[in-house]
């Protein structure tokens, strides 16, 4: 089949493959250029809703500073160890799920993809009454605790699938070398399995920086509550200045929108990754 | 391969922790909902009492629920359609060997990588009823007539709340397609090609089957997402007004810590969790028998 290479339809049609794809990107992208440009206007410039200012109103984000500030240093406090802690946790199940077949391994795979799916509203109650009982109520350490604890299942899944691609001859000959099936998982599977981990850190880290649910059921001062639960707070407020407000979103999505920019791949991969098995 | 006892062990030992956690955080809590939903708790005193079925007699007359429950469903059906098909149809559009391919997959995606409470704050912006984006727009192209109080109206916050989120989730839709089309055998389509076989034909016959996989993937993710949905509702509406924008999972949050009936919340909860496992429970068994496959 050879078709005109120069044919004004297929001009036409290329013509409006872009149109449409450029009309979607305003879509996407306007909202965003609207939340910038209002967070360095003053009050009386935003009125005029596409102007330019004359010159950047830093006030806005000195007052969103005064009113997200130190919920964003909460959560940077409140993210980076439960990461850590959940993505490790995670390795370790993993590991004997992707060697070994054993009795009701099908059951425990299982068990971990309906943790996945469980809404959180059927645990938030006992869960309120469990981090009480420990006393952790309002603390970075119950956020750590919880935020791990609803990790795990997610990077076992991941990084059992992960595991579950490098061969298993490998541990063979190392158990083969002398090396202890411990040793061979703290030495061996770690280093290569730093892709999977790179995915599975990110992944969740945007999970522990969106959360708002745990946030406003588990804690309550503003020296551990998170960045969600303060911009909430914020929009929520009436007589708004939209300007600082938006100011303060500005700030809020820095983080998870410079760790998609640079680590782009990692990120998508750990988001179809997270929803598609192997 | 044969596990000696001491291989056993090890792995035992590997599994410990994070098997105590799942107990500790999943099992023990749902099943603490269940019974909770039979009991009468205000949150914080010692008294907690027997209450049979009233808990579910109460949460079941209260229009609240109904509206919740409508929500939810309106919701499912916006989230198994809209973000889908227009995910399928940019991801379609971005394969076809444009320029700037990936530019174009980063500006469709990055709203997936803010924080809902961002998106929630940001539409709030642009819904202002004061000289919000949206109306000014509407008035500065000759359409004033169309200026509404977007998310103050209830009968259209539900939708406005929704337009939000398709903002927000059809990234997540447009990678997953885009990376089942490139899935595509080519072969397949060279050869449909050979045949002469029109574009409407090739996409019904070779693209659709091929993308059955990612699509039960988008639609379990987005079902599950509808029966979840609460941090856009919770930051833009708080469920208002009136109670027009409510669905079940802030339904349950404003019950159980706001007015601290925490007996009617989980019976709110376990509907919750009823509604959401038949949604998905299909495709967790259908992805459990991947694992045959996975491991041979």
């Amino acid at each position: 089949m050879k078709t005109n290479r120069f044919s004004l339809d297929r001009a036409l049609r290329r013509s409006l493959i872009y149109a449409i794809l450029v009309a979607a990107s305003a879509f996407f992208l306007v909202p965003l250029a609207m939340m910038i440009l209002t967070s360095v206007k003053s009050p009386a410039e935003i009125v005029d809703l596409f102007s330019f200012p004359k010159a950047i109103y830093y006030k806005n984000f000195s007052i969103a500073i005064s009113q997200i500030g130190r919920g964003l240093l909460n959560s940077v406090c409140i993210t980076l160890p439960a990461v850590l802690l959940s993505s490790m946790l995670g390795a370790i199940a993993a590991y004997p799920l992707s060697q070994f077949r054993f009795r009701g391994d099908q059951i425990v795979y299982m068990v971990l993809l309906s943790g996945l799916f469980v809404p959180y509203q059927i645990v938030m109650i006992p869960l309120f009454q469990i981090i009480r009982s420990l006393h952790i109520y309002d603390t970075y350490l119950g956020m750590w605790l919880v935020h791990t604890a609803y990790g795990v299942p997610i990077c076992t899944f991941y990084m059992r699938n992960y595991f579950a691609t490098i061969p298993r001859s490998l541990m063979e000959a190392s158990i083969i070398d002398g090396c202890t099936l411990t040793g061979y998982f703290f030495r061996v599977l770690i280093k290569l399995g730093k892709p999977g981990f790179s995915v599975v850190v990110i992944l969740q880290a945007r999970a522990v920086w969106n959360d708002l649910l745990f946030g406003l059921s588990l804690t309550r001062s503003r020296t551990v509550t998170p960045v969600t639960v303060e911009l909430a707070k914020y929009v929520g407020q009436t007589d708004i200045q939209y300007g600082s407000l938006m100011a303060a979103t500005l700030i809020s999505i820095i983080p998870t929108v410079l760790i998609f920019l640079l680590f782009k791949e990692n990120f998508i991969r750990g988001i179809l990754g997270g929803s598609v098995k192997s | 391969m044969k596990l000696s006892d001491e291989r056993r062990l090890t792995f035992a030992l590997f599994l410990f922790v994070p098997v105590v956690c799942f107990f500790v955080f999943i099992v023990y809590p749902i099943f603490r909902s269940l019974t909770l939903s039979f009991q009468e708790w205000d949150g914080l005193s010692q008294n907690i009492e027997f209450v049979g079925w009233a808990n579910y007699k109460k949460i079941f007359s209260s229009e609240l629920l109904w509206v919740s429950l409508t929500n939810n469903l309106k919701w499912l059906v916006f989230s198994l359609l809209a973000p889908t098909m227009l995910g399928f149809f940019l991801a379609l559009l971005v394969d076809q060997k444009v320029k700037g391919e990936s530019l174009f997959q980063v500006f469709f995606f990055i709203p997936y990588a803010i924080t809902p409470v961002a998106v929630a704050s940001v539409w709030s912006w642009l819904y202002s009823p004061r000289g919000g984006v949206i109306n000014q727009l509407l008035t500065s192209i000759g359409l004033p007539q169309f200026r509404q109080v977007w998310i103050g109206n209830p009968d259209i916050a539900t939708y406005s709340v929704m337009l939000a989120s398709l903002w927000w989730s059809t990234g997540f839709a447009m990678v997953l397609y885009f990376s089942g089309l490139r899935g595509i055998p080519p072969e397949l389509l060279e050869a449909a090609d050979v045949d002469g076989a029109s574009f409407w034909v090739k996409l019904r016959k070779i693209v659709f089957p091929q993308l059955l996989p990612s699509t039960i993937v988008v639609m379990a993710m987005q079902g599950i997402s509808a029966m979840r949905v609460f941090d856009l509702i919770y930051a833009m509406t708080g469920g208002g007004p009136g109670i027009s924008t409510h669905v079940l999972a802030t339904m349950m949050f404003d019950v159980s810590f706001n007015r601290f009936e925490m007996g009617a919340g989980s019976a709110i909860a376990v509907v919750l969790l009823v509604i959401s496992s038949a949604i998905i429970l299909p495709y967790v068994f259908h992805s459990s028998k991947g694992l045959e496959e996975l491991r041979s």
